[in-house]
């Protein structure tokens, strides 16, 4: 939202405008890294990613909210649900359709529907709201930075810092990165695939549920908060290059600039078209995205 | 002899609202009828690799372009439902090579973000399609000076579209054309070795699923009689992927299956649309887990030769 009031002068518009870009982009980033986790490794679409993203939202609305658990305590436990039920739905679901893109695309669909009904009928229809657990404002080269989504954003970049230490130092991430590049080789030299399709989504689902519960208190909360967030990691995952990580992250700042800038300067339906026309473009003249390596 | 048994029992199924005679059952039978060539359309795609999720916004084309020709330029009914098929028909010849260069889930993603923009238009090109608040007074459909004002007429309408479309699809599939588009899904490189042009086929294949969209569009508006954007978007998408998955890609009879089995649930489920979207979310996994190959392979259990 650019606060349009607020800022004076050029260099304050500017600003803001990258401000907000980065405070979304990040988000964005975390959503596109397990969608783009998923897609490298197990060659499924996860059209679901947007509700696991919900149900982390609805894990802090249930346990800040409700049983007034700590909030930092409570993302943390509304994120490692979601993964846990990742788990559980890699192992039932996705496992027999892996590498199999139609199939693994119409199931994620499958269960994103599912889920969407099943918190339609737990929480019913309105739109819920949790307190928000830090208010006020400061700012940087008069740009207006909200203290909630400095929050959101310092928490976000801890997570993203955490997630590229186990993709590169430690052994299930290493393992992961070996299936993504070479499944066949990867299980010749003893990677048991399983674990790592279990792991990836899980991990996923970790992501999403995380970037969920720390959104709660800043957007309202309701079945359907997933997905938008689920399209736009879809959109950053295809400027990045479907299974590339890097592509992921810059995708997502780029996306969250791209948007903030359009919002600015046009209205927001404007903005929408504008923003589809640019995937069409992007699919169209670079396939494989712009960080993307050729497949096979 | 299944698949006789299965078209017995669907000819006794078409002939049932005149035995039941409510209007409520000659409603669900003609949205049925409806959404077959549009799912048939849909299908066409499906047969050669390439998942379309532009079709909604086809047969909004359809629907919008019937309905203005008629309102607007006075054409008659059946001619401007013809033109008004024609259009996304256009749309999808100029799109086409661009768009079938593009494979797999980028060609879902194209194809999505392509069907946004349209639906997005028809919301707000408010002048010409009346925006979110709906275009109102489309007149009703009339042929050789016989108006249909009932809904057993449009019942008829739409099972004569729906059967011509099922029997050109189905002609398309027996063909030596069927073989090719099939081939172009097994293994492109061979069919091209063989000297098909890949591309004009695909479009071709995609030009002819737009105009089946954009029939069953006119139909719809006519029977209508009002239209606004919000049948034409994502929930339609998720509708006619239910129907392909629930009927299955094998056969041109699938979708006709799918489309039997599918339209009526939001009927049926009316007052309760989240449980109509969690059977059909089960639906989705239950085929996906257990019978990939959707209804139809329950009665065609041969796999015709590749």
């Amino acid at each position: 939202m650019p606060h349009k009031g607020v800022a004076r002068g050029e260099t304050a518009v500017i600003a803001q405008m990258i401000v907000n870009g980065l405070l979304g982009g990040l988000i964005y980033v975390i959503m596109a890294l397990g969608f783009t986790l998923i897609f490298g490794i197990m060659r499924i679409v996860n059209f679901a990613h947007g509700e696991f993203y919900m149900l982390g939202a609805v894990g802090v609305l249930v346990l800040f909210g409700n049983f007034g658990m700590n909030y930092f305590v409570a993302v943390v436990v509304a994120g490692l649900l979601t993964g846990a039920l990742g788990v559980i739905a890699e192992r039932v679901l996705f496992r027999s359709v892996v590498g199999e893109e139609m199939p693994g695309m119409i199931m994620s669909l499958g269960l994103s529907i599912i889920l969407q009904s099943v918190v339609l009928l737990a929480l019913g229809p309105e739109e819920q709201t949790v307190a928000r657990p830090f208010s006020g404002i400061w700012r940087i080269a008069g740009a207006v930075v909200p203290w909630d989504r400095t929050v959101v954003s310092i928490s976000a970049i801890i997570i993203l810092v955490a997630f590229y230490i186990f993709l590169k130092f430690s052994r299930l991430g290493l393992a992961m990165q070996a299936v993504a590049q070479d499944p066949t080789t990867a299980s010749l030299m003893g990677v048991e695939s399983g674990t790592i399709y279990a792991s990836a989504y899980g991990i996923a689902c970790l992501l999403a549920g995380l970037g969920g519960a720390l959104m709660a208190p800043i957007y309202t909360i309701g079945p359907y908060m997933g997905q938008s967030p689920m399209l736009k990691a879809f959109v950053v995952v295809v400027i990045g290059g479907l299974g590339s990580i890097p592509g992921a992250m810059l995708g997502g700042l780029l996306l969250g600039l791209t948007e903030s800038v359009l919002a600015t300067l046009m209205d927001s339906t404007t903005a929408l078209i504008a923003s589809f026309g640019v995937v069409l473009l992007v699919v169209l003249m670079r396939p494989n995205g712009l960080l993307g390596r050729t497949v096979r | 002899m299944k698949v006789r048994a299965v078209y017995a029992l669907i000819l006794l199924l078409a002939a049932l609202p005149w035995f039941i005679g409510s209007r409520y059952i000659f409603h669900i039978a003609t949205m049925i009828t409806i959404m077959i060539p549009l799912v048939l359309g849909m299908h066409l795609m499906v047969r050669i690799g390439q998942l379309s999720l532009a079709h909604p916004a086809f047969w909004g084309l359809g629907a919008y372009a019937s309905a203005l020709l008629t309102m607007r330029l006075g054409m008659p009914p059946l001619l401007s439902l013809l033109v008004g098929a024609a259009v996304p028909s256009l749309v999808a010849l100029a799109v086409g090579p661009i768009f079938l260069r593009i494979k797999g889930v980028f060609f879902v993603l194209l194809t999505f973000a392509f069907g946004e923009i349209v639906d997005l238009i028809f919301q707000e090109w408010t002048g010409l399609f009346g925006g979110n608040s709906g275009l109102y007074g489309i007149p009703k459909f009339s042929i050789l000076g016989l108006r249909l004002t009932q809904i057993p007429h449009y019942y008829v309408l739409g099972l004569i579209a729906a059967i011509l479309v099922y029997l050109l699809m189905r002609a398309i599939e027996r063909s030596d054309v069927g073989a090719i588009l099939e081939s172009l899904n097994e293994d492109e490189m061979l069919s091209r070795s063989m000297g098909a042009n890949a591309l004009a086929w695909r479009v071709a294949a995609f030009v002819v699923s737009a105009f089946a969209a954009g029939i069953s569009g006119g139909i719809y508006a006519f029977y209508i009689g009002f239209l606004s954007p919000d049948p034409f978007g994502f929930q339609t998408i998720v509708d006619l992927i239910v129907m392909v998955t629930v009927g299955g890609a094998g056969s041109v009879l699938g979708p006709v299956l799918g489309a039997i089995v599918t339209v009526p649930l939001p009927e049926l489920l009316r007052d309760a649309r989240e449980y109509q979207l969690m059977i059909y979310g089960v639906c989705l996994i239950g085929f996906m887990k257990f019978a990939k190959q959707g209804l139809i392979s329950f009665i065609v259990d041969k796999r015709r030769g590749a």
